[in-house]
């Protein structure tokens, strides 16, 4: 068996390279993330909207999120010592306070996408004194440029690592709707780019900075063909909703193996970014130009168009986390409709570690 | 050069636009084709050229070339 190499990012070492991508609306919690981590790899439970749970009423948002970050880290904890981390939406309102939760809950590596990251709540003190560390996610090159300098700058700090998301990456991309399917932005061609970019802060900062391939990384053939192109890790998401640890309804992971290629459609999304989904009645339904009546009790988002927006997009997702898929639809990466069945995390990861070798083996003949 | 001279040169050079398009009315994005990314790259560089730090709610507030210079004005002395 050719094992696939270990990753390092800043203080913490993983047994298999291979990060579980946050997903919301609380589809990746501590179920999920605490059992990507005791097989070795990095366990990430999602943030957004991580405080609105069954059949409660919310008075305080801000504080429910940050409790519920700070209880889901510990449930993780209670079930593995392996790499926890929490994936934090630069959009979200009250994104300080999510921060805040995954610090104070001890979270090892917090990972920011969906926007630009910048500025980090003051509350945490400095952060190369923190336990916790910081990663981006980004989509393009440049935006690497900007955020390794602002935080070298503001915090003296360098990521010691970053996200790479290409366009067939599930949920909200970060590319034009007319970006999605030109070479120039398919992830393959990003990385080399990246690597270039990237240099500069390593030499600058005597840090090593792993690269993370993402979006559309399905087999552990595309993880050894990622590793040669010379990144030292991937995220992978879709392929951890079909487990039978995956913290969504079954109704959720089965929307996952019964869709098709052609169910795998790019919508617009009411916080006005392109975004990757499985087609449901309720998709139609807006496409058709009916919406969805609803209350905002609170703007979760500020990219989100409150005025506009044909329906709440958290609650369409929390619909479809709780199984009920056609009041909701569910995120997915391009490449869901070759999930054939449900399985455990660990018997996914080890069919990873097959193929990965099979790869290698492949390769070498 | 005046500081007014030195943002229309920090201008010119992060969006590559032309001087005479750099007018105090001029909006990074709407007049001169900045993104978004573009305007925090803009503002990074004012605080390099002038060796000031830019908070992230006075920065969203520098929209035109008029406010960019205004801002240098009242916090960099000539």
């Amino acid at each position: 068996m050719n094992h696939m190499p270990r990753l390092r990012i800043g203080k913490f070492e993983a047994r298999v390279p291979i990060i579980q991508g946050g997903m919301g609306v609380q589809i990746s919690l501590s179920g999920l993330a605490s059992a990507v981590a005791k097989e070795g790899g990095i366990g990430v439970i999602a943030s957004v909207g991580i405080g609105q749970r069954d059949n409660e009423v919310i008075t305080d948002y801000v504080s429910a999120h940050k409790q519920a970050i700070i209880d889901e880290l510990r449930k993780a904890r209670e079930k593995t010592d392996g790499i926890i981390g929490v994936n934090i939406m630069v959009a979200l309102t009250d994104f300080d306070q999510h921060i805040e939760g995954a610090v104070e809950g001890g979270a090892d590596i917090v990972f920011m996408g969906a926007g630009l990251p910048r500025k980090l709540p003051e509350s945490i003190g400095d952060i190369n004194k923190l336990h916790t560390e910081f990663v981006p996610i980004v989509s393009s090159v440049r935006a690497i440029s900007i955020i390794f300098k602002y935080w070298a700058r503001k915090y003296n700090y360098t990521p010691p690592a970053v996200v790479v998301e290409g366009p067939l990456a599930g949920g909200h991309l970060g590319f034009k709707r007319e970006q999605i399917d030109q070479p120039d932005y398919q992830l393959e061609n990003l990385i080399p780019q990246v690597i270039e970019a990237i240099e500069p802060f390593k030499q600058s900062s005597g840090r090593d900075i792993a690269i993370i391939a993402a979006g559309g990384i399905f087999s552990g053939a595309d993880i050894y063909k990622f590793l040669q192109s010379g990144v030292q890790g991937v995220q992978m998401a879709t392929r951890f909703v079909a487990t039978h640890e995956c913290d969504a309804h079954i109704k959720f992971k089965e929307a996952h193996v019964n869709c098709t290629k052609d169910d795998l459609i790019i919508i617009n999304s009411p916080v006005c970014i392109p975004g990757r989904a499985i087609r449901s009645p309720f998709l139609d339904e807006v496409e058709a130009g009916n919406e969805v009546p609803y209350e905002c009790p609170y703007k979760c988002l500020i990219t989100c168009d409150v005025v506009n927006a044909p329906y709440c997009i958290a609650l369409a997702l929390l619909q479809a986390k709780r199984g009920n898929i056609d009041e909701g639809y569910a995120f997915a990466g391009a490449n869901a409709w070759r999930t054939k069945e449900i399985v455990s995390v660990k018997e996914l990861i080890d069919s990873l570690q097959r193929e990965y070798s099979e790869a290698v083996d492949a390769a070498g003949q | 050069m005046t500081i007014e001279e030195r943002v229309k040169k920090v201008v010119e050079d992060q969006l590559s636009v032309n001087q005479d398009q750099i007018i105090p009315e001029a909006s990074f994005i709407d007049d001169l084709g900045a993104d978004s990314l573009d305007t925090v790259e803009l503002v990074m560089a004012l605080e390099e050229e002038f060796g000031v730090e830019i908070p992230d709610d006075e920065a969203e507030k520098i929209t035109k070339v008029g406010a960019a210079i205004e801002y240098i004005k009242a916090h960099v002395t000539e």
